[in-house]
């Protein structure tokens, strides 16, 4: 099917990024935070097609893998720092008129940041659901018909997201975020449906701002 | 201490006018504004009600397509005038609009479509009671499915308006090329862009019009609304209006997801187009003897997608005492949207003759 090999084509991405990680061992600088407040970020952000179909996002990312590889130029040193998260959303999207959406994924993220805070982002998150919500329904079965308690449909829903983001080096929020998000739903009508959306927001992590607070005292 | 209680006055009194108002212009409007959704056969649909349902009078539109939506027709005369003698039902086919579900692929045939309409019909008259009265209107893919509905079951209905309906798909493909050739020679003669006419003639010429393709049939197509529009250009046929083509746009961007709706329409035209055949194997021409109940069949004088030829084929064939055949001298295949005000007048004369 179509989605079939862009899912494909995904991990092999991963996979070489993977890969590509595990070499770049030389000049390495590991950069190891002790608790799981100090690897785990939480985001909040828009989530929706611009203006027919707004919402939100709320996840949180837990630093599984980081290499920090340095190198030493004429001028400065360069710093590039590529993270492997572990990620998990939750989110509504609303079409004003037929439905509300209620939806989680969980997956892996990769993050490139370079010297100047500037940053990749690439999410594959395989394990998704997708629950909508429609207003008063009536099931019609033969003569018989009956209104629909919490009408709705329930979806597998995967999804993949390349986004750009920036790091805020000693601010509350650690960080911001644009991201092109492809959601499958599936099984959706005779097949599948694809859905693409843009999410902008911030990240923060609470144990760094009190850090932080005590750092600017 | 005064200087509170007075903004506090004016706070009030402005919340008080601001809800006066509200209720007033509701009570004004007294009209419908739902959307609700019809369960059926492993899909739900919605259904899209405006307008005035005092009289428990509803008109269902059928959208075109296969694969369009039931809101795309909410502008010109059917929002400003239909709606106001009557609640028109603005439906999205199953796998069309913003209809979801969960079906195979051959969960979806004309056969379970039209059974959803009946099963919409069901649901009104749940929801608004049983003495509703609803008449039936398809437009384009529409009329095919209306038809199928009738077929089925037309006492549900108190009325049938096809709209440049193609109640005979099948033979669509074969008529193409007449009616081409019928309005090429027709313009030429009329000294109006003879060039692209020639033209139009020269490519059909090349086409084997004899044994249906889907390839050929979309490049028929197609070419039938390039010649509308060329029509247009000409002032052979009117134009959309600009305040139609407002409403039009901003329905497509605002009142649906466009996305989705772009996706669940061509799914399920390659469904039924390309997998079941409609155009090549379906046609209802010889069973339209046995529509009774009173029908109105109204369609574009250039119309170059469904060709008029299907308008006298209906009036003649459709077994009803009460039918009516109106033919709009200067529109092609939406008079709705091109000759607003005479669609609206032949729509509500014929609902309030008829109900």
């Amino acid at each position: 099917m179509k989605k079939s090999w862009f899912f494909s084509l995904l991990c092999l991405v991963c996979s070489g990024l993977c890969g590509q990680n595990s070499v770049d061992s030389e000049n390495e600088v590991q950069d190891k935070p002790n608790s799981f407040m100090d690897k785990t970020e939480f985001r909040a952000g828009y989530y929706g097609n611009f203006y027919w179909n707004p919402g939100l996002t709320f996840g949180a990312e837990y630093l599984w893998k980081e290499r920090v590889r340095t190198k030493e130029k004429k001028k400065r040193t360069k710093i590039i720092t590529k993270q492997w998260l572990l990620n998990g959303t939750i989110g509504l999207s609303w079409d004003p008129r037929t439905e509300l959406g209620v939806f989680t994924n969980y997956g892996i993220l990769w993050r490139r940041t370079n010297t100047k805070g500037k940053q990749i982002n690439i999410q594959f998150n395989p394990l998704g659901y997708y629950r909508s919500f429609l207003p008063e329904t009536y099931e019609v079965s033969g003569d018989r018909v009956d209104k629909v308690f919490l009408p709705g449909r329930n979806y597998f829903a995967p999804s993949i997201s390349f986004g750009l983001g920036k790091l805020r080096k000693g601010k509350k929020l650690t960080g911001r975020y644009l991201n092109a998000t492809y959601m499958l739903r599936t099984p959706y009508n005779a097949s599948f449906l694809p859905s693409i959306a843009l999410e902008y927001g911030y990240r923060f992590n609470i144990k760094k701002k009190r850090k932080h607070a005590k750092d600017n005292q | 201490m005064r200087r509170i209680i007075n903004s506090g006055f004016v706070i009030s009194l402005f919340l008080l006018s601001f809800l006066f108002i509200l209720s007033c212009s509701q009570e004004e409007i007294g009209d419908l504004k739902d959307t609700l959704y019809v369960r059926h056969e492993g899909a739900d649909m919605p259904a899209h009600i405006y307008g005035n349902a005092t009289e428990k009078v509803f008109l269902v539109i059928l959208h075109g397509g296969p694969g369009g939506d039931g809101l795309t027709y909410r502008a010109g005369t059917i929002k400003s005038k239909i709606e106001k003698e009557c609640a028109v039902v603005y439906f999205d086919q199953r796998g069309s609009g913003m209809s979801q579900g969960r079906y195979s692929e051959d969960g979806i045939s004309v056969d379970i479509m039209a059974e959803d309409v009946l099963a919409l019909a069901k649901v009104i008259r749940h929801k608004y009671g049983d003495d509703s009265q609803i008449f039936l209107m398809g437009h384009s893919w529409g009329g095919t499915l209306g038809t199928a509905v009738m077929l089925k079951d037309q006492n549900a209905f108190s009325g049938w308006i096809e709209v440049d309906g193609a109640h005979d798909p099948k033979g669509i493909y074969f008529e193409y090329p007449n009616n081409f050739k019928r309005v090429a020679d027709q313009q030429i003669e009329a000294n109006r862009s003879i060039s692209y006419w020639e033209e139009v003639k020269n490519n059909i010429s090349k086409l084997d019009t004899t044994t249906y393709t889907d390839d050929d049939f979309y490049e028929m197509n197609r070419e039938a609304y390039k010649a509308e529009e060329q029509l247009a250009d000409d002032k052979v046929v009117f134009k959309v209006g600009n305040g139609i083509q407002s409403e039009l746009l901003v329905t497509f961007f605002f009142k649906n997801n466009p996305l989705t709706v772009g996706w669940n329409g061509s799914d399920t035209q390659v469904i039924l187009v390309r997998d079941q055949d409609i155009f090549e194997k379906l046609s209802y021409t010889d069973r339209l003897n046995e529509i009774t109940i009173p029908s109105l069949i109204l369609w574009g004088k250039y119309d170059m997608v469904v060709p008029p030829k299907f308008a006298q084929d209906a009036f003649d064939n459709i077994g009803s005492s009460s039918k009516e055949l109106v033919i709009f001298e200067n529109s092609g295949h939406s008079p709705m949207f091109l000759e607003p005000d005479l669609f609206a007048q032949v729509v509500i004369d014929f609902i309030n003759e008829n109900k």
